[in-house]
């Protein structure tokens, strides 16, 4: 009889597989876990309340992460996701007097654009998407601080509504408005990655580019819808957080852009393309967000908080590897 | 004798592009002087030494680059060197600032080799890692130093940028201070034979390790090198400000210069190809274009649109040549 | 009694369940040179890979002169003294040659020299190996294993891309080690290289050391019916078939030049007919694929799909004209770490009209193909996880649920084992039953009479000899294919 044929070793061996072909029961775990800790610091996170401001802040982070997601399946990456955002935001903001659909119009048409330039650049004249999107993000910057000054000079506060969609909520205020739309785009980003064939070419160009190519796929199309829909999601995103903080700046959504790469990286989406879902990018989201109100409770400042925010993205993409390439 | 030219067309277009980059360096300098009403040694020592942070993380990052990895933490290491520096050398003597310095580069090294291992060891894609080791850094830097703040020794500041209040119109220490780590970089990777094994293993990893490469020990030396080098890039910040500056933003946005400066100076991010003199050239380009454009009247913001933009159409003109030289083959 | 330079015992290696080899003894004795043989898959590769240090064995022992030795690293292997000169050579493609010597810390005057010998004498050391061709990297790579000196030289499929002089100047330095009382372990598919040159030949099968020969004293014979086993019987003569003259031309090429490589290839091909290309390697095969397949465009002259001219922007052109292809390397054309279905299903959503949602006979179509290819999907959530076979055949299934007029196979059976093999030729005959024409090039000249109807013999990019592919005997195709016809 050898080791292996002894009962509990085979246990665990099953038990191992399973979480090997289950990667996000992991994750699941780990984010009741962090719940359960936060919990602990402070009992009244473990409320409608408490819960209520994790999702308002993982909402639009969930959204951008879609963004994310989509292109880091292709193999790509958008790292104008956050200036697209905050640029959607300004403009929104800007034409909140005109009324607030409107405004938001105006900002999904700045992620329109960006994106799709996005998509023409990495497309059709094959520049890396880590430099297209790189210097997209400064192109944007440098655009709208010169705009703030000539073209935007009027409103930077967002209208009524686009506050509620992105501050308020409802049920007895207890679940926010945020929320709904993020199940709203969580439900087709889900549908077009799992029940269409733009998901499965998505999918294909990330795991092979050049057997998508024979097998007749044009990559440069995919990759312009992709990097349009990115654009689109990272201005729906830069439109919530706006809505949440009621006014606009510059600076809006800076602070999302590594957390954007971070949640699809956690939720086991391979940078290098073919891997991964958005339900694992979910997860990463809530897990982000629950950590950073964790830290927030401890009072620890910031700089710890940065240093734990880091090694904790670093131990689970290590500990996503480790489970996931053992089988 | 055909031989020798043949030679010569092989060479030109091997380093065709990094002679293109030196060549739109020297235009850009002579519309420069062109541009502005005076021009003189104190111009000379400013764009010297204010370009010295962005070229050495540039040479850091060009030497991780090619050895097949992507570091986005360098700008981080950079201020975390920067705030580490100031704190230390804060009313020090100048032999202490030297000791403190050579501490500090080591220190980085130390630090971003083991962040190479990391890599090696969990097998977690470069760009996740260094991704959280940005936030590691940066947060560390504001254990150390946490508002603007610190100092340096009068002598320290003289190494870098020749004056010991850093305004000054002597160049000579600056362009020392340029030229010797560019020089040492340059010999270390194509001369030597470890510098050779970074190139191999970002070209072929396959056939590195047939060759006898250690592709493990390659890469965490492309790391602890590029960590070296940004640690410097921390010390001249800290030399021509005079002070620290633990901000997240600044640690960012030199991260996404150096990398659009290798990328521009013919570092493929495929890894084993481009040259640590091209990224040095256009990581002076990618400095100097602030200075030019602000002296054509043009204000700052239009001047990061024109920057962003001549980034993408240089890669988009690259991507075209390649499609065609492939279409050609 | 002499210890023998090289011996291995039992050795064997898996890869997960994938067993590649079971248990491998080799003996090679000074100053002989000795080949191993083998059928594709029957365990050369790996065995190559553990003697040069690549990888290490899970169990069984190799000794040299008579001491054991365990090599976890390349540099391990060549300190014990066996050197290896791969048959994708180990060079570093964006270092030029001065510096990949510089790499290994070997000498250059030494490879000078010894390239001065081969015929290479005004090599540029500043060249890059990127820029240079394979036959020369071969003999560099031949060059720099000889500047180590070595006890044994492995020289895996080193004749296989080499033209015949400098194919002379390897046999050459193989006598040469063999007089030095040294030795070399010489893999090759050529066995007419084995009976002139070897002492001794070592044969593969399944992973297993099965036969130690003597090629002289064996002949021909007696080295392939053991590297067969008893499948050689199965291999029986094609059951001839009948190709209507009346049957529309499927696709055709008038006149196709591109870049040198391809000079001016015209032919026909009918509905219902399997046409064979012959070749060696190098010889414009790989572009003419290109061409049909609508990866590139031609120079000049016409591929004609169905009666009127296919111009191509991408492949995605010549596919709904019903011209599919099967690439050389399955790498090339399976998404790894999809499933199955996904990658049967995946030409399905080429067209942007199919992007938003799902075809929806998606899955009686893939199981279709799954069925009629009888491919293993058992518990495989990854294609990376299947065998060679099963990949190839879901390579070929894509076309199937996908649906074409004209297949064209680019060597479909390399490194496949000899049943999926035949199933593989039902398969094609088949779907040339149905009335669909297939094209397929093969580096196994064996199979042209096997599988094919017609056949063309491709040299220098042009079309050097044409016969019914049931009467093409080995011979008569290998002389076509060096250039010579020995018809006229």
């Amino acid at each position: 009889m050898t080791v292996a044929d002894l009962p509990g070793v085979r246990r665990q061996a099953a038990s191992m597989r399973l979480l090997a072909d289950h990667p996000l029961w992991i994750l699941g775990g780990v984010l009741v876990v962090l719940i359960a800790i936060t919990g602990a610091i402070r009992p009244s996170y473990l409320s409608f309340s408490g819960l209520r401001n994790t999702v308002l802040l993982a909402a639009p982070l969930g959204i951008m992460a879609a963004a994310q997601t989509l292109l880091m399946l292709t193999g790509g990456i958008d790292l104008s996701v956050a200036m697209v955002a905050t640029g959607a935001a300004y403009v929104a903001g800007n034409r909140s007097p005109s009324g607030a659909l409107i405004a938001i119009a105006s900002g999904l048409l700045v992620g329109l654009i960006a994106g799709a330039t996005n998509g023409i650049g990495v497309g059709i004249f094959q520049v890396n998407p880590l430099i297209m999107t790189l210097a997209m993000a400064a192109i944007l910057l440098g655009l709208f601080t010169s705009w703030a000054q000539t073209i935007f000079t009027g409103s930077t506060t967002v209208a009524p509504l686009i506050k509620t969609l992105g501050g308020g909520s409802f049920f007895g205020n207890r679940v926010p408005y945020n929320a709904l739309i993020w199940v709203g785009v969580a439900l087709v980003v889900m549908w077009l990655l799992k029940r269409t064939g733009l998901g499965r070419i998505t999918y294909a160009i990330g795991d092979n580019p050049i057997a998508a190519r024979l097998s007749g796929v044009r990559v440069w199309q995919v990759h312009l819808v992709l990097y349009t829909l990115a654009g689109l999601l990272a201005a729906l995103a830069g439109i919530l957080i706006a809505g949440r903080t009621g006014a606009v700046d510059l600076q809006l959504a800076s602070t999302f852009l590594l957390p954007s790469v971070a949640a699809a990286v956690i939720g086991g989406t391979s940078i290098f393309g073919g891997v991964g879902s958005y339900s694992g990018t979910i997860l990463g989201a809530l897990i982000l967000s629950v950590l950073n109100s964790m830290l927030t409770f401890l009072n620890v400042g910031q700089a710890i908080q940065q240093v734990v925010y880091g090694l904790i993205v670093l131990l689970l993409a290590w500990l996503y590897a480790k489970v996931t390439t053992e089988r | 004798m055909t031989a020798v030219v043949r030679r010569r067309a092989l060479n030109l277009r091997r380093h065709g592009w990094s002679i293109g980059v030196w060549l739109l360096l020297a235009v850009l300098i002579g519309w420069y002087v062109l541009l502005i009403p005076r021009f003189g040694s104190f111009q000379i020592a400013s764009i010297i030494k204010n370009s010295l942070p962005l070229v050495y993380l540039a040479i850091g990052q060009a030497v991780i680059v090619i050895t097949g990895g992507i570091d986005l933490g360098a700008g981080a290491m950079l201020v975390l060197a920067n705030s580490a520096s100031a704190t230390l050398m804060q009313d020090q003597p100048f032999l202490v600032t030297i000791l403190i310095g050579f501490g500090i580069i080591l220190g980085a090294a130390a630090l971003n080799g083991f962040v190479g291992w990391i890599i090696n060891v969990s097998r977690v894609p470069d760009i996740v890692v260094t991704l959280a080791t940005s936030f590691i850094y940066s947060g560390l830097a504001l254990m150390i130093l946490p508002g603007p703040g610190g100092g340096t020794s009068a002598g320290f500041r003289i190494l870098f940028t020749g004056s010991d209040d850093g305004t000054g119109t002597s160049f000579g220490f600056s362009l020392g201070m340029l030229l010797v780590p560019v020089v040492i970089a340059a010999f270390f990777m194509r001369r030597s034979r470890t510098g050779l094994s970074l190139y191999a293993t970002g070209s072929d990893l396959n056939a590195a390790y047939l060759s006898g490469v250690d592709i493990r020990r390659a890469k965490v030396i492309g790391y602890a090198f590029g960590g070296a080098m940004a640690g410097l890039a921390g010390l001249a910040t800290v030399a021509i400000t005079g002070s620290g500056d633990p901000r997240f933003s600044i640690g960012a946005n030199a991260t996404l210069n150096s990398v659009a400066a290798i990328v521009l100076g013919g570092v493929a991010l495929t890894g084993g190809i481009g040259s640590v003199v091209g990224a040095v050239a256009a990581a002076i380009i990618v400095f100097f274009l602030s200075p030019i454009l602000s002296a054509m009247g043009i204000d700052p913001n239009t001047a990061q649109v024109v920057q962003g933009s001549l980034i993408v159409v240089v890669m988009m003109i690259a991507g075209l040549l390649a499609l065609r030289r492939r279409r050609a083959k | 009694m002499t210890d023998a330079l090289l011996e291995t015992k039992a050795v064997a290696k898996s890869y997960g369940s994938v067993v590649a080899l079971r248990s491998v003894d080799l003996t090679v004795q000074p100053g002989e040179i000795h080949a191993l043989l083998g059928a594709n898959g029957a365990g050369k590769s790996t065995l190559v890979k553990i003697l040069s240090g690549v990888i290490a064995p899970d169990s069984g022992t190799i000794s040299v002169n008579g001491r054991s030795v365990t090599m976890r690293r390349p540099p391990e292997a060549l300190k014990a003294g066996l050197a290896t000169v791969y048959q994708d050579p180990a060079l570093v493609p964006d270092l030029t040659i001065a510096q990949n010597l510089t790499l290994t810390a070997i000498d250059e005057d030494a490879v000078r020299s010894r390239l001065t010998a081969m015929g290479l004498g005004r090599l540029d050391f500043d060249a890059q190996i990127r820029d240079l061709p394979l036959e020369v990297l071969r003999l560099l790579d031949l060059a720099r294993a000889l500047a180590h000196d070595p006890q044994l030289l492995l020289l895996d499929e080193i004749t296989a891309a080499l033209p015949s002089d400098q194919a002379e100047h390897v046999f050459g330095i193989m006598q040469e080690w063999k007089e030095k009382g040294r030795s070399v372990l010489f893999i090759t598919h050529r066995l007419a290289e084995v009976l002139s040159l070897c002492d001794q030949a070592t044969i593969l099968r399944d992973g297993r050391t099965v036969a130690q020969v003597e090629p002289r004293q064996s002949g021909e014979r007696g080295l392939v019916t053991p590297m067969l086993g008893e499948v050689a019987a199965e291999l029986e003569a094609a059951t001839s078939r009948v190709i209507s003259q009346e049957a529309p031309i499927n696709l055709a090429t008038a006149d196709l030049y591109s870049g040198g490589k391809v000079n001016g290839i015209s032919f026909e091909l009918r509905a219902g007919e399997i046409l064979g290309i012959a070749a060696l390697e190098g010889q414009g095969q790989d572009r003419l694929f290109e061409l049909l397949s609508g990866d590139r465009r031609p120079d000049r002259g016409e591929v004609i799909v169905n009666g009127s001219p296919l111009r191509a922007r991408s492949p995605y052109d010549a596919i709904r004209r019903g011209v599919v292809l099967v690439p050389s390397d399955r790498v090339l054309a399976l998404l790894p770490k999809r499933s199955v279905r996904e990658n049967l299903a995946i030409p399905l959503y080429n067209r942007v009209q199919r992007w938003l949602g799902l075809v929806g006979d998606e899955d009686t179509r893939t199981n279709k193909a799954i069925e009629r290819l009888s491919i293993d999907t058992r518990a495989h959530r990854q294609v990376r996880r299947l065998s060679g076979g099963n990949q190839q055949k879901v390579v070929i299934g894509r076309w199937l649920a996908n649906g074409f007029r004209t297949l064209l196979c680019f060597d479909p059976t390399r490194g496949i084992d000899i049943h999926t093999k035949r199933q593989i030729y039902d398969l094609l005959k088949e779907v040339a039953d149905t009335g669909a024409s297939v094209l397929v090039y093969t580096s196994e000249l064996p199979e042209i009479p096997l599988l094919c109807d017609r056949v063309l013999v491709i040299y220098n990019g042009r079309i050097v000899h044409e016969q019914d592919a049931a009467n093409a005997t080995e011979e008569v195709l290998l002389s076509a294919a060096h250039g010579l016809e020995e018809s006229a």
